[in-house]
């Protein structure tokens, strides 16, 4: 339906133009219109089309996407959701699968995108590390370098959220690094975990009927399942002539048993009654996130 | 040419499409002007609004950012079109009634655009939510209100346009047409194949290329054409002085629609889009010099030996503010794209200081200028109060001027700043904060000069007729000046 809409407009823009012509206009007009149109297609030529074919920018031709993003066959996708287990990912011939068979996000992921793309999170955090060595140093964790934004790990993506500013931090080596929990803590009064934070609080993905300990709503936990997405099927040369994940798991131990004291530390006392801790289960689980395929 | 027949000077404008158009932007101005301080204040008070969800930031930025551009100055490009167009053709408009219609069929776009984008239902249908890229947010529905809108602006001004008495083309008339043909592809190349077709084909970085694509056309297609062509027109009628050149200003409108276009991969200097098609866009940026210079020229040359005139013709002062703004954000522009720059600024607040003088500085200053003629003489009225609209370009420019001075010095030290790893984020964060503050009470002077300008054609627009011969004195459509704009001293 989306899609047979936009042609029909196009059709109703190219009438417009030709019911105008049979009014006769002189040559000069005609020319200057044609002129106009040439110059936006050659244009367009050069800065859209071409680049376009760049053999990276697409699923059907990238090389290796799997190193670079997590992949999923569907048929395994609703075999796990069947049996209510976290899906494995994909690690055959991408040859041997017809197109369409293969995705990038679970279906849980894809509805997180629609919640980040709603609440507009890319207007503060972008997604991309560039390729300077101050920018690769600030994502980087211990021992564990940051690897530099690569095209094939946008060809899952759509919308894309590469961003334009960085209010808030990058964000596309953040999955993984923290626990769900501290991510809906964090969402949930971002101030509580990071004093001085100017970032919205979420409290409208929460159940906060229990002030003191609120709870995520469907939306909290599908938006927390795709930002831990965010590099983390990211692999690096592992010097061996294998490939192995960016974020070493003692790095990952690391940043997530701060990112619990963080949690921990919340008192819902302070900042005017608006914190409070918020897990994603009864238990409180530092390391509770262990993506499918991981093998951190 | 210049037009001696009588005749087709004493047309009868009826200018009623104009005010309804003209009348919608300012009202969207004024609501969006709001949006934005709203928006600014946020980051001095991140609770403000603490708990709704349609008042949260993100939300309000993106209606702010496409409220401005296709809230206001579209629709006050339309009233101005409207306005220029019959005159410079030397017959009516087409249709009154369609140009009224399309007024409301776009503003109900406008509207549904707001609605979808703060999306207090919190909806995820794909209809009516945000797009979710900047300067494509609007939701598929509202889409098809605007494209409507502008077909149905096409169809009129070009009807127009066709059945034109005089021979000649004056060099707005190129603008205008350049912007009524570009916008409609510009809009469909935007918000169609990356944004309906969920196919490999427009996933991922060609969905990025094609939103900067658009993005920068956005500006470079749509808004700056639309801003020169009203230069062009109400300049040399505000300075009662003959435009400095024609070649000039024709090589000034090949050069906008060859170069620009090709501009839209500099917004992702550095990331993760072959290295070759940053350096075209890094090289189109500086080629970029070409027709800004030979617009910025041909104002000054116009100008020439009128600068007296800047002390007491309110128009005039926006048009000259808004020509050093275009060289300026050019100018800034094409070196922002270079890469050692690019490196520090992007991704800070620079470039929102950078993004508001094309937009406030350039764009809408040459709107304030073209109102504050256009309405008093649609009207038949003199403007309400002339101090008034001094008062609105200084609370204008010196609120810009604050706005865009603190976050440039405040982006560029952000940037350093971020040169240095071990400065945890939050620390340079907590550095902008002061600059910040600077911004809102910028943003302020300017809604507040926003009031001001809404107030003063308001109370134009409602003023008794003073004068017996019932055109407040201005002389019909100021016969004396048309033929002069349509001559050039080179």
């Amino acid at each position: 339906m989306l899609e047979i809409l936009i042609p029909i407009l196009f059709v109703v823009l190219v009438g417009t133009l030709l019911a105008i012509l049979k009014q006769k206009p002189e040559k000069s007009a005609i020319l200057t219109g044609l002129g106009i149109l040439m110059t936006f297609v050659i244009g367009l030529t050069f800065t859209m089309l071409i680049p376009s074919f760049n053999e990276n920018w697409s699923q059907n031709t990238a090389k290796n996407p799997g190193r670079y993003h997590a992949i999923y066959s569907t048929t395994e996708l609703a075999a796990a959701e069947a049996a209510n287990r976290t899906p494995a990912t994909f690690t055959g011939d991408l040859a041997t699968q017809p197109n369409g068979e293969l995705v990038g996000y679970t279906a849980q992921q894809e509805r997180g995108r629609r919640i980040y793309q709603r609440e507009g999170c890319m207007y503060c955090h972008s997604q991309q590390i560039r390729p300077l060595a101050n920018e690769i140093k600030r994502y980087s964790i211990g021992t564990s370098v940051a690897p530099i934004a690569d095209e094939r790990e946008y060809i899952w993506d759509q919308p894309h959220f590469l961003g334009t500013r960085r209010i808030g931090p990058d964000l596309s080596r953040e999955g993984g690094k923290y626990s769900d929990d501290w991510h809906y803590s964090h969402f949930y009064y971002p101030r509580q975990m990071v004093p001085g934070s100017i970032m919205p609080a979420f409290t409208w993905l929460f159940d906060d009927t229990d002030k003191v300990n609120p709870k995520p709503k469907q939306d909290a936990r599908d938006l927390v399942a795709y930002v831990q997405t965010l590099g983390y099927g990211r692999q690096v040369p592992d010097g061996h002539g294998g490939w192995r994940p960016w974020l070493k798991p003692e790095d990952q131990q690391y940043t997530q048993s701060v990112g619990e004291g963080q949690v921990l530390r919340i008192d819902p006392r302070v900042n005017g009654g608006k914190g409070g801790q918020v897990r994603g289960g009864d238990q409180p689980s530092p390391t509770n996130r262990v993506l499918p395929g991981g093998t951190l | 040419m210049r037009p001696t027949e009588s005749g087709a000077e004493r047309i009868e404008h009826e200018d009623l499409a104009a005010k309804w158009a003209i009348w919608a932007g300012v009202a969207f101005l004024v609501l969006f002007g709001v949006f934005g301080v709203v928006a600014a204040f946020k980051f001095i008070i991140p609770d403000l609004f603490y708990g709704f969800n349609w008042l949260s930031w993100p939300r309000i930025r993106p209606v702010h950012v496409q409220g401005m551009i296709f809230g206001w100055l579209l629709p006050v490009f339309m009233g101005l079109f409207y306005y220029m167009v019959p005159r410079l053709c030397g017959t009516r408009l087409w249709s009154e009634k369609l140009g009224i219609a399309t007024t409301l069929f776009y503003s109900v776009g406008v509207l549904v655009m707001i609605l979808g984008v703060l999306n207090p239902m919190d909806s995820v249908n794909p209809w009516i939510m945000t797009k979710g890229k900047e300067y494509e947010e609007w939701p598929v529905l509202s889409s098809i209100f605007i494209f409507g809108g502008w077909v149905m602006l096409m169809v009129n001004l070009l009807q127009t346009f066709a059945r034109r008495t005089y021979t000649q083309m004056y060099v707005a008339l190129w603008y205008i047409m350049g912007m009524l043909m570009w916008t409609p592809f510009v809009y469909l190349i935007g918000n169609w194949p990356s944004q309906l077709i969920h196919s490999a084909a427009f996933m991922g970085l060609n969905d990025a290329n094609t939103n900067w694509f658009y993005g920068h056309s956005v500006v470079g297609l749509v808004a700056t054409p639309g801003a020169l062509a009203v230069a062009y027109y109400f300049l040399p009628k505000a300075a009662n002085a003959p435009l400095y050149s024609h070649k000039l200003s024709l090589i000034g409108f090949w050069s906008l629609g060859s170069i620009y276009i090709w501009n839209g991969a500099h917004h992702m200097i550095y990331g993760p889009i072959p290295y070759w098609l940053q350096t075209v866009a890094t090289i189109f940026s500086f080629l970029l010099f070409v027709p800004v210079l030979s617009a910025v020229t041909n104002f000054f040359g116009t100008i020439r030996g009128e600068w007296h005139q800047l002390r007491s013709n309110v128009p005039l002062k926006f048009i000259i503010a808004a020509t050093v703004f275009y060289l300026l954000v050019s100018t800034q522009g094409s070196f922002q794209a270079l890469r050692s720059l690019n490196a520090v600024t992007h991704f800070t607040d620079w470039v929102i200081g950078h993004s508001h003088m094309a937009m406030f500085g350039f764009v809408t200053f040459y709107a304030y200028a073209g109102c504050y003629y256009a309405l008093p003489r649609m009207y038949k009225r003199p403007l309400y109060s002339e101090g008034m609209a001094d008062w609105h370009f200084w609370l204008s420019f010196v609120g810009f001027i604050l706005f865009s001075t603190a976050l440039w010095i405040g982006g560029f030290n952000q940037g350093m700043e971020w040169n240095n790893p071990n400065l945890p984020f939050i620390a340079t964060v907590n550095d902008m904060k002061p600059f910040w503050h600077v911004r809102a009470a910028g943003g302020t002077f300017m809604l507040i000069g926003m009031f001001l300008f809404a107030f003063n054609l308001y109370k134009t627009s409602t003023m008794p007729l003073e004068t017996t011969d019932g055109d407040g004195g201005l002389g019909i459509e100021d016969l004396s000046r048309t033929p002069s704009t349509l001559t050039a001293r080179v």
